[in-house]
């Protein structure tokens, strides 16, 4: 087995993520918009409340919504277009004749995807909200630098696991695309429920208690949530050890369930088209 | 045949159309209805942690929350016309057959679809909105005739808002999803009381685009709540007329739009 096919596939995604840089300006005033009404909620929510014992402090809110924001694109919100089109047009089948293990070449063509709008979303968004908000007099409302050396280092490898988990669960996003035979589906769905569990529409932490722990323990929580609590250094319940296995259980778990449906999909699937 | 005959029959098949596909109709109505009801939950949660919402009780904010997301419904079901203008209109160059038919390419954009789908965002919305008023202790008789003035101020301008975000596309041909701040960012922003916002975002949201004008201050005259910035009260009674004003401008640059419209297509 060779990987240099992966590789391509991932080549040729990253690229098509970085051809729109306008596209990459309009998202990051998007995001500042919207990191701008939820920092100025929470702040006014935290000072009038302020003996309320919050599991987080407003400075982590803020950090934490920032982050969130800068990787918005990371989320798994739908399947991968080029996959959603080819189902629907019936150019899957030249998908599935190619001599390659599918999950893998689709795994890698969708990483590279969501890190392609990702990656230059991030550093744009994490230089603004950073140093440039610090450098203005924003210091209160800006984007706080990791807690520590090894909690940056630990952030970093759970970043990454969290990037495999989003690619793995677009990966079901386009499974259940290629059954449909349509990618409207997956968007319909995919979208608000990634944006609830990720954190992304108010910080996990902050969710009522009974909620909290279930929250922590599902799929979503590993591509954003569990890296941003390393980040800043905040406790997870069962500590590091905890955090990066709910990753990799979540990792393992959507592979191998997500290979054992695609393979059954694949053996039975009607294409469309002549 | 008038305008409002055409209309009336564009839309009456744009809802056949719809309904031709009955389970999916169905599924995407539930499941925009479970998600954006999940949404207030986000609010909610804050409110259990906190006890109150920046000094708000429960019920003001889940007026706030139901009436932008009423009003944000109603403009999404009449304007995917203007949503998806630029795509399937301008890029593609099939905006010149509009301008061949005599009539108002207003009319022929808001027939392009009667969109059903966000009938499970004002499901969920006009649910919202029931439990907060129940909620709220002072609640005006005004309300019964300031809530339909309301919505309608709020849909107007939310239709505004996708009207002129069409116009945009006549310089830009490609639609800019960074519009999507002033409807999904004005939504979002629209569910908190404005007087969480820094001045000048409240300026923004008051004079520019009049989002509080066709929300909160209506909300707080309905709620008999009085402003903690010092409106008086009786603004809210008049201030959604401002969303029409918001309307006839965009139209007004819609119109400018379209007269120095250059064909992309051949």
């Amino acid at each position: 087995m060779t990987i240099r096919p992966y590789v391509t596939s991932f080549v040729l995604q990253w690229k098509i993520g970085l051809r729109y840089r306008l596209a990459v300006l309009a998202g990051l005033v998007a995001q500042m918009w919207f990191g701008a009404i939820s920092l100025m909620a929470y702040a006014a929510v935290y000072h009038h409340a302020p003996d309320v014992n919050a599991p987080m402090t407003l400075r982590q809110a803020m950090t934490y919504t920032w982050i969130q924001q800068s990787f918005f694109t990371l989320l798994p919100l739908g399947c991968l277009p080029a996959i959603g089109e080819a189902a629907k047009s019936g150019a899957i089948v030249y998908d599935l004749l190619r001599p390659v293990d599918l999950w893998n070449w689709w795994l890698s063509a969708s990483l590279a995807r969501l890190l392609g709008n990702a990656i230059p979303r991030a550093v744009l968004l994490a230089v603004v909200a950073g140093p440039l908000a610090a450098l203005v007099g924003l210091n209160g409302w800006s984007l706080a630098p990791p807690a520590s050396f090894e909690a940056a280092l630990l952030a970093l490898i759970s970043f990454v696991l969290g990037a495999f988990i989003s690619a793995s669960i677009v990966m079901w996003w386009n499974i259940i695309a290629a059954r449909t035979l349509s990618p409207l589906g997956t968007y319909a769905v995919g979208t608000p429920l990634a944006v609830l569990m990720s954190g992304m529409l108010l910080p996990l932490p902050l969710y009522p208690d009974w909620a909290r722990e279930l929250l922590l323990l599902q799929p979503f929580a590993g591509i954003s949530d569990i890296p941003i609590r390393l980040y800043m250094g905040m406790p997870i319940p069962g500590g590091v050890v905890a955090a990066l296995g709910i990753q990799c259980f979540w990792l393992l778990a959507l592979t191998m369930i997500g290979r054992f449906w695609m393979n059954r999909t694949v053996s039975r699937m009607e294409v469309q088209g002549a | 045949m008038n305008a409002f005959t055409l209309y009336r029959r564009m839309a009456g098949a744009s809802i056949k159309a719809q309904l031709r596909y009955p389970g999916t109709f169905a599924l995407q109505l539930v499941g925009n209805f479970v998600t954006t009801l999940l949404s207030f939950f986000g609010i909610w949660s804050l409110f259990h942690r906190f006890g109150s919402i920046a000094g708000w009780d429960i019920g003001a904010v889940a007026v706030l929350y139901g009436l932008v997301n009423v009003s944000f419904s109603v403009a999404e079901t009449l304007g995917r016309g203007f949503d998806v203008f630029g795509s399937e209109y301008v890029k593609t160059g099939s905006f010149d057959r509009l301008l061949l038919r005599p009539r108002s390419t207003l009319v022929l954009l808001l027939g392009h679809e009667l969109r059903l789908r966000p009938i499970g965002r004002f499901l969920q919305g006009a649910f919202v909105l029931g439990a907060g008023f129940w909620l709220s202790p002072h609640v005006s008789w005004n309300t019964v005739w300031l809530l339909p003035w309301a919505v309608a101020g709020g849909a107007v301008m939310f239709l505004g808002i996708l009207i002129g975000q069409a116009a945009l596309c006549f310089i830009t041909v490609e639609g800019l999803e960074v519009v999507n701040v002033l409807t999904y960012g004005g939504v979002e922003a629209g569910q908190y009381p404005i007087t969480m916002f820094a001045r000048w975002l409240r300026r923004f949201l008051t004079w520019a685009l009049p989002l509080s004008a066709v929300c909160y201050y209506p909300a707080l005259a309905m709620l008999n709540h009085p402003d903690p910035l010092g409106m008086p009260l009786w603004f809210g009674l008049l201030s959604p007329a401002m969303g029409f004003v918001f309307l006839a401008l965009m139209m007004l640059w819609w119109r400018r739009g379209v007269a120095g419209y250059v064909s992309s297509g051949s």
